[in-house]
């Protein structure tokens, strides 16, 4: 060990860590809170069934589309509804996808596995890196107005996607385990840590899969496609 | 009689049987680690809480899945990083480190001299300063190799990298401090 390891490693022991809470009786609680459902196995999967249904039926309804959207969200996306988009750029600026690497190098610094679509005349994207939020970008096409754009993220709230009910319509979703929505119609990506807003005229498909990773699938394509690219990710 | 404590393998076994009471142990033994843990990614001791003690929650429900005989402590660390870094993301704040107003005895010998335990306070400080100043990827994997001891395989589950990855940010980071501290003459 190097003379400056050993002194890291005698730092570690001066650092001024908060005392450690006793989490045990929280954890205890917490998890006695969330079993508790479970009693009710049959009854909650039907009142889940039921509210898909609902929510499935409101979001057809455009004010009451906005009600339900307030506190929807997927994954690392929350869909926030919106009277008025702002004035935006339609093409990204240059923070936007973050640094581009090659697939290898973003598959060693994403937290992540990260899933390329295996279907076919798709081409071979740019892989980009954005640190901030830790999101990798396949970018397919001309970074300024690519035509496809798949987005990869772990964990919750790093993304905000604004709708207008006027302009867009939007459809719950599932594939396997992952479950999503599909946003059609023009809509705003808003990134909060960079402060970046973009206007996006093409539609996505939202889905967080098993493992807790959000996949955005952003084209002017249909649903359909939509869904068969994210189904060929591997 | 009393019984022999039961191992690791045996609590996490009863664990994911739904044992409350095995689960608590294991809450215990490793709440340090995951707080500490929380507390560099998060730099806040609440949000820190929060983090480690969702982290435990889902941990319990996710047992099912953890790979009888692998290591427990790095698959709980990966949890507890990941919570730890949802919060930091939401709030936008960075984790700055701070050292203790005394610093730790010495370990053996003649107490040093009140001279040399300023200029020793005065190289901690400016070493901690220099690790706060480092790129979040490189400051996290030297926290948690240094600061809370774990091995570079360990670190690699616990941040979800590549061993290959942990080598290479360590070094890089390493080369950076070491450029820093001989610019500050320390």
């Amino acid at each position: 060990m190097s003379e400056l390891e050993l002194r890291l490693d005698r730092l570690g022991r001066e650092l001024d860590w908060p005392e450690t809470p006793d989490l045990r009786d929280g954890v205890r609680r917490r998890v006695a809170d969330e079993r508790r459902p479970r009693e009710w196995r049959r009854p909650l999967v039907i009142a889940l069934a039921a509210l898909v249904v609902v929510v499935g039926a409101l979001l057809a309804v455009p004010q009451s589309r906005s009600a339900i959207l307030d506190f929807f969200g997927v994954g690392s996306v929350t869909i926030r509804s919106v009277d008025e988009y702002p004035e935006l750029p339609l093409e990204p600026g240059r923070q936007f996808y973050g640094q581009r690497l090659s697939l290898a190098e973003a598959r060693e610094r994403a937290a992540f596995p990260i899933r390329v679509p295996s279907v076919d005349d798709l081409g071979t994207p740019r892989v980009y890196y954005l640190e901030d939020v830790q999101q990798v970008s396949l970018v397919y096409g001309s970074p300024e107005k690519p035509r496809l754009l798949i987005s990869q993220i772990i964990g919750t709230g790093a993304i905000e996607k604004l709708v207008n009910s006027d302009q867009t319509d939007l459809e719950l979703v599932r594939d396997g385990d992952a479950h999503g929505v599909w946003i059609e119609g023009e809509h705003v990506l808003h990134i909060p840590q960079l402060d970046e807003e973009i206007r996006l005229v093409g539609n996505t498909l939202v889905m967080e899969r098993a493992d807790n990773v959000t996949v955005r699938v952003e084209a002017d394509i249909p649903k359909d496609e939509a869904l068969e690219i994210f189904h060929s990710m591997r | 009689m009393v019984g022999r404590p039961l191992t690791e393998a045996e609590l996490v076994e009863r664990a994911k049987r739904g044992d409350q009471d095995a689960y608590g142990d294991l809450v215990h033994a490793y709440q340090g680690i995951a707080f500490r843990t929380a507390y560099l990614l998060t730099g806040n001791a609440a949000d820190a809480e929060d983090a480690a003690q969702s982290a435990f929650v889902k941990a319990f429900y996710a047992l099912g899945r953890f790979r009888s005989g692998a290591e427990l402590r790095p698959w709980l660390l990966r949890i507890v990083a990941n919570e730890a870094r949802n919060r930091r993301r939401t709030a936008g704040r960075r984790a700055n480190l701070a050292l203790r107003a005394v610093a730790a005895e010495p370990s053996g010998g003649a107490a040093p001299s009140p001279e040399t335990s300023l200029l020793d306070a005065e190289r901690d400080a400016a070493l901690l300063e220099a690790v706060n100043s480092l790129r979040d990827e490189e400051r996290e994997v030297v926290a948690c190799r240094y600061f809370l001891e774990l091995s570079e395989e360990e670190t690699a589950q616990a941040l979800g990298l590549r061993k290959g990855t942990v080598k290479s940010r360590l070094s890089r980071a390493l080369a950076r401090l070491r450029e820093r501290m001989e610019d500050e003459d320390v």
